[in-house]
């Protein structure tokens, strides 16, 4: 597996620029004290992931990684190590640069706020990719884009609906027994959706024909 | 001797193509060629080798093992070009063979390195950048480089000018040298193979019209030209397919001599694949 | 060792093969005990199939011209050569006796024949030296 995940940082390698000139921006900005946009950088880093489908789509890589030995199953389990590996990555650079960043203009920077901030992210962009990765692997990527672009369309439009409907605050009230616990929570059930995801792509990529 | 490659019986249903009970085996050793026109199931026999697509039915051994049961160990030793299927084409072959080193168990970097220098590939430039003749040949010596047992090449000459296609071919003979490695390759440029092929592999609409030795077939099989009244003398059974032109008939027969003691037509022709592809294709049947 | 082979002659390649191979062992110029290619380099430097040398040198063996020792190589054997040669000249005297019967048939003079022989040796001479140039 190995093999397939240097690959995937290969193929990267076109696009690292784009992560060096955000945070290069996100510097400027911590800098200046204007906004805080680390909250996107994880979400880059996902979306140079899905690049590299396309440059494996093109060449038909699935198809050749098939003929390799356990070439099926490695590329897909491959795919999703490298995009966590990259997530924490991004992460630990935007974390140190944040606390370098705030010890610029406080004296008492606030760990907790950025732990907090960095756990939730990393949930997100997981949650994300965990459920575009079946999607890519089902459909490939030219029609995995159309599909999650009306679903993360469609889910704007009917939450926005419900939310007329529904008291959110009732919503997190249920929650609450996890009030202490949330880090934990967050980063288990990251693991689970996870595990989930590669579950089912693995289930696809073995079925398919090329 | 021992079959490296056997096939029987597979069968692959598409809503509109069929692979129907295709049988052929390859002894170790020895070069393969398949041939048939485009869409005749070439490529889709291949896929169904190396269980890219699924088979519906059909028993398939590979190195004398079931081709599903033992895919990993079976795919360790053996090496595959297909048509469009790569790497990404941004990455470079310096990336190829530092991924390659994790993917095989018995790959070897300064093979591989040496096959660069020998087909002047550049070592450090994205495949992209590469002519068609440099990516094919970029293809096969990464099949090359891990010292397979079988070699399952599907067009691996098309694209290539005369020079490269020489080039390679030389490669597939020095591949052969060793006695225990076998090549399949498809083709539809017979003359590679009137070459090097010792067993020749016909197919069409998805069945196998013919697998024999190449000798076999350039050597008794023979085409007959005579006029109506002289083919309307020969017995059905005497001929495999015949062809109405405007001068004379062309009629493919299976054992010279035999037609020859038989009848007596002067004019029988040594034939090509090329003549055999385009006779089992367009001709008529017999009955 | 020189072998020439014609792709567009009407005698198969392992023909061409052999009989190349069995001229040179008759007139010494491969000597008994000499190591002959193996099945895959003949293969390969004459750019055709296993198959096709392999089916040579086991004619070759039959003929009692080479010996194939398995994975040691393959050797000139040792021949009687007159036999060898009254065997061929035996041939010879079919095709020539077929020639001239066919020359007496159009009344055509043995002088003729026998110039045309002439012709053709020299002939052959000529493409000897011109090659050897």
């Amino acid at each position: 597996m190995l093999g397939f995940i240097k690959k995937d940082f290969a193929l990267m390698k076109n696009n690292f620029m784009l992560l060096v000139i955000l945070l290069v921006f996100y510097i400027a900005m911590g800098i200046s004290g204007e906004i805080d946009i680390s909250i996107i950088l994880p979400f880059i880093s996902v979306l140079v992931m899905i690049s590299t489908f396309s440059y494996d789509d093109f060449n038909h890589w699935n198809a050749y990684a098939s003929c390799l030995p356990d070439g099926r199953k490695n590329c897909v389990k491959a795919k999703y190590v490298a995009t966590i590996l990259l997530i924490f990555l991004v992460t630990t650079i935007t974390m140190v640069l944040s606390i370098l960043l705030s010890s610029l203009h406080t004296k008492n920077i606030d760990y907790t706020y950025i732990l907090y901030t960095m756990v939730g992210e990393i949930f997100g962009t997981i949650l994300v990719l965990s459920i575009m990765y079946p999607i890519i692997y089902k459909f490939g990527i030219e029609r995995a884009r159309i599909i999650i672009f009306i679903m993360v369309f469609g889910i704007g439009i009917l939450g926005g609906f419900l939310l007329n409907f529904i008291d959110v605050a009732n919503i997190l009230n249920l929650f609450s027994f996890l009030k202490n616990d949330w880090v934990i929570t967050l980063i288990l059930s990251s693991l689970l959706l996870l595990y989930i995801s590669c579950q089912i792509s693995l289930k696809i990529q073995q079925k398919k024909e090329f | 001797m021992k079959n490296i490659l056997e096939v029987k019986n597979l069968n692959k249903k598409y809503d509109n193509f069929e692979l129907k009970d295709v049988s052929f085996s390859l002894p170790e050793g020895m070069i393969m060629g398949f041939i048939g026109e485009n869409g005749a199931g070439k490529t889709t026999t291949i896929k169904a080798l190396l269980n890219i697509i699924k088979k519906d039915s059909g028993e398939i051994q590979l190195l004398g093992r079931d081709h599903l049961k033992e895919e990993k160990q079976i795919k360790e030793e053996i090496g595959v070009v297909l048509d469009d299927m790569f790497f990404p084409e941004i990455l470079t072959a310096r990336d190829i063979n530092r991924i390659m080193k994790d993917v095989y168990k018995t790959w070897d970097s300064n093979l591989f390195n040496q096959y660069l220098e020998k087909f002047l590939l550049p070592s450090n430039k994205p495949i992209k950048t590469f002519s068609k003749g440099m990516r094919k040949k970029l293809e096969i010596i990464t099949a090359l480089a891990h010292h397979p047992k079988l070699l399952i090449l599907d067009e691996p000459t098309s694209g290539l000018d005369p020079i490269a296609r020489t080039e390679v071919l030389d490669l597939f003979q020095d591949f052969i040298q060793n006695e225990t490695c076998s090549i399949l390759l498809s083709s539809h440029m017979t003359t590679d193979l009137e070459h090097i092929a010792d067993y020749i592999t016909f197919i069409n609409q998805g069945k196998i019209l013919l697998s024999k030795t190449k000798d076999e077939i350039l050597e008794q099989y023979g085409i007959v030209k005579c006029r109506e009244e002289e083919f309307q003398k020969i017995d059905p059974k005497d001929y495999i397919r015949y062809k109405k032109n405007k001068y004379q008939y062309e009629i493919l027969i299976e054992n010279q001599q035999e037609f020859k003691k038989k009848y007596d037509i002067k004019t029988i022709d040594k034939m090509t694949l090329d003549d055999l592809m385009i006779l089992m294709i367009k001709g008529e049947k017999s009955c | 060792m020189e072998i020439i082979i014609s792709n567009s002659s009407k005698i198969p390649i392992y023909e061409q093969i052999k009989e190349q191979i069995k001229g040179k062992i008759v007139t010494n110029e491969l000597k008994a005990g000499t190591l002959l290619p193996s099945i895959r380099n003949l293969a390969k430097d004459l750019r055709c199939s296993v198959i096709t040398t392999k089916n040579a040198y086991e004619e070759l063996e039959k003929e009692g011209y080479v010996t194939m020792i398995p994975s040691k190589g393959i050797y000139v054997a040792e021949i009687n050569k007159e036999l060898v040669k009254e065997e061929q000249l035996n041939k010879i005297e079919n095709f020539v006796d077929k020639a001239v019967t066919m020359a007496k048939m159009n009344g055509i003079e043995e002088k003729v024949i026998i110039e045309m022989i002439h012709i053709l040796y020299e002939e052959d001479s000529e493409n000897e030296k011109y090659s050897r140039s």
